[in-house]
């Protein structure tokens, strides 16, 4: 039980601490920037280029892609810089020098940003409604959150699995760009998958977000929970697979750290 | 200003210019942001607006590498003295007889010009993997409407660089002015679409004029369309390289009068 409570313990502390430690430069205004326009002005682009494709019966469709889209700033972003602060900070010494049980070390970094990415999806969610017209008086409510929580559940675990290749490569801001916008293309947030490739169809679905996009569109138009409860399942199954693969290489780089005695360079 | 001094001058650009490219070209946020980033965005393009039909292509690949010029002008021209700050060479760089402003238009000169790559890549993009027949309608006015934009983005990054480094503020909201330009401009879709408000602010950046004059002479459009966007990028660059000089001029006194040039 005190072992439970401990671990509990470390996992909220750990959890606070390093969202606090990533965002004790941040300026009300940069969390504005970042965090509110940032996504705004994405989901305006993507919607306006929709509709020049589409035609504006269509700007459902990219609005509410885009918005669920916006799970990934923070569980890209905001997950890595949470996992590879240690290395950049010089404290995955002393992180690994701790007896603290590494699990709950790990998955305590993405915690906030799930909640964080959470409020970056509904605010979207609110300009789109506000500026772009959407309609959710057909919504049910309580499922379209739960879509969002499994969603960005699953794309912080990919966050967390970056986060590891951040503690081996110095170019970590590279790889996260790149995966970033190739969500825009593959999780078919702005293009169906229908319309995709076959190899591209097999990538989305390979890939958080996916599901969970579809699953919103679903409940947003109408549809039931227990409709889209096997998108769902897909989604949360993403995430366990990328949580858990990014956990193995955290416990394979802090052996192989400990070994070669390169603890700051891996 | 005499002959011998222009020379010394164009000598000291071209060098900076040089220097720059070659710090440039292995940096991997610089590739991603001219590289890798307008390819995405062309891919996305050409998936989403593949209905438009084969003329909308051309479109697709010109609006897609001015999305690259500005990421490069917004975070590599934008960031041209800043980077001096970080790196400790700021001050080293003021104390030098060539003036900061010449240095500051070699490094955009470089970084412009390498984000032209971004445009090249859309364009081999849609050849190549797409199988598109893709040819530029007004070569000669594509030519003449590219090389004004590469001075209207040169002249704008001279507002943008002071601006962040007296402002870090202002600086701050760099990551969230990408797309509002992509939006405002018209890269990738008509202004039209926008709400009625907002087109009197593309009017007043020359990206947009630069989209113009870019998409009429790619895609063939009225010629005294294309000689009046070529005469608004000319009087926005004439406008900025004036500002340009006062915020220069007044960040060099502000700086050595504080004596905090190298601080944020």
């Amino acid at each position: 039980m005190k072992a439970l409570s401990n671990n509990l313990r470390l996992f909220w502390q750990g959890t606070v601490l390093s969202y606090i430690g990533m965002f004790h430069w941040l300026r009300p205004q940069t969390y504005l920037a970042s965090k509110i326009l940032m996504p705004l002005s994405q989901l305006l682009f993507f919607t306006f280029l929709g509709i020049s494709a589409t035609g504006a019966d269509s700007a459902d469709f990219y609005v509410i892609g885009n918005a669920i889209q916006i799970a990934a700033v923070s569980g890209i972003y905001g997950v890595t810089m949470s996992i590879g602060g240690d290395r950049w900070n010089g404290t995955l010494p002393y992180l690994f020098g701790t007896p603290a049980n590494r699990m709950m070390l790990f998955f305590g970094r993405a915690f906030i940003h799930v909640i964080d990415g959470m409020l970056g999806v509904l605010i979207a969610l609110m300009w789109g409604v506000v500026l772009l017209g959407l309609d959710l008086s057909h919504t049910d409510l309580p499922a379209l959150l739960l879509t969002i929580l499994i969603t960005t559940i699953s794309t912080s675990a990919l966050g967390l699995l970056m986060g590891c290749i951040s503690l081996i490569t110095t170019n970590v801001m590279f790889v996260n760009n790149t995966v970033y916008f190739s969500l825009l293309i593959f999780s078919g947030a702005n293009i169906p998958i229908a319309n995709l490739p076959a190899w591209v169809r097999a990538i989305s679905y390979g890939l958080p977000l996916t599901r969970g996009v579809a699953a919103a569109r679903a409940i947003i138009s109408g549809m039931e929970l227990a409709q889209v409860a096997p998108l769902l399942l897909g989604e949360m199954g993403i995430a366990l697979l990328y949580g858990f693969a990014g956990y193995w290489l955290f416990r394979i780089f802090e052996q192989v750290a400990k070994r070669r005695g390169s603890l700051e360079t891996v | 200003m005499n002959t011998a001094t222009l020379r010394q001058n164009a000598r000291a650009v071209l060098a900076v210019a040089e220097m720059s490219f070659r710090q440039n070209v292995m940096d991997l946020f610089i590739i991603f942001t001219v590289l890798i980033q307008p390819l995405l965005v062309a891919l996305l393009a050409l998936w989403m607006l593949a209905d438009k039909g084969p003329d909308y292509i051309i479109f697709v690949v010109v609006g897609s590498g001015m999305t690259g010029l500005w990421s490069g002008l917004l975070f590599i021209c934008g960031n041209s003295i800043n980077a001096e700050r970080w790196s400790g060479t700021l001050e080293t760089m003021v104390g030098v007889p060539t003036p900061l402003a010449l240095i500051v238009i070699g490094k955009n000169l470089a970084n412009v010009g390498q984000s032209l790559v971004s445009m090249a890549s859309s364009y081999l993009l849609a050849v190549l993997i797409f199988g598109y027949d893709v040819h530029i309608a007004m070569p000669l006015h594509f030519i003449v409407s590219l090389a004004l934009t590469v001075v209207a983005f040169i002249s704008f990054g001279m507002i943008i660089a002071p601006v962040f480094v007296m402002n870090p503020g202002v600086q701050q909201f760099q990551n969230a002015m990408e797309f509002p330009v992509f939006i405002l401009s018209g890269f990738l879709f008509p202004i039209a679409l926008l709400p009625g408000w907002s087109t009197p602010l593309s009017y007043l950046l020359p990206t947009y004029w630069a989209a113009q004059a870019m998409h009429l002479s790619s895609s063939g459009g009225a010629a005294g369309e294309i000689f009046f966007a070529w005469g608004m990028m000319l009087a926005f660059s004439l406008v900025y390289l004036f500002i340009a000089s006062i915020l220069f001029r007044v960040m060099l006194v502000k700086a050595r009068t504080d004596a905090t040039l190298d601080m944020e």
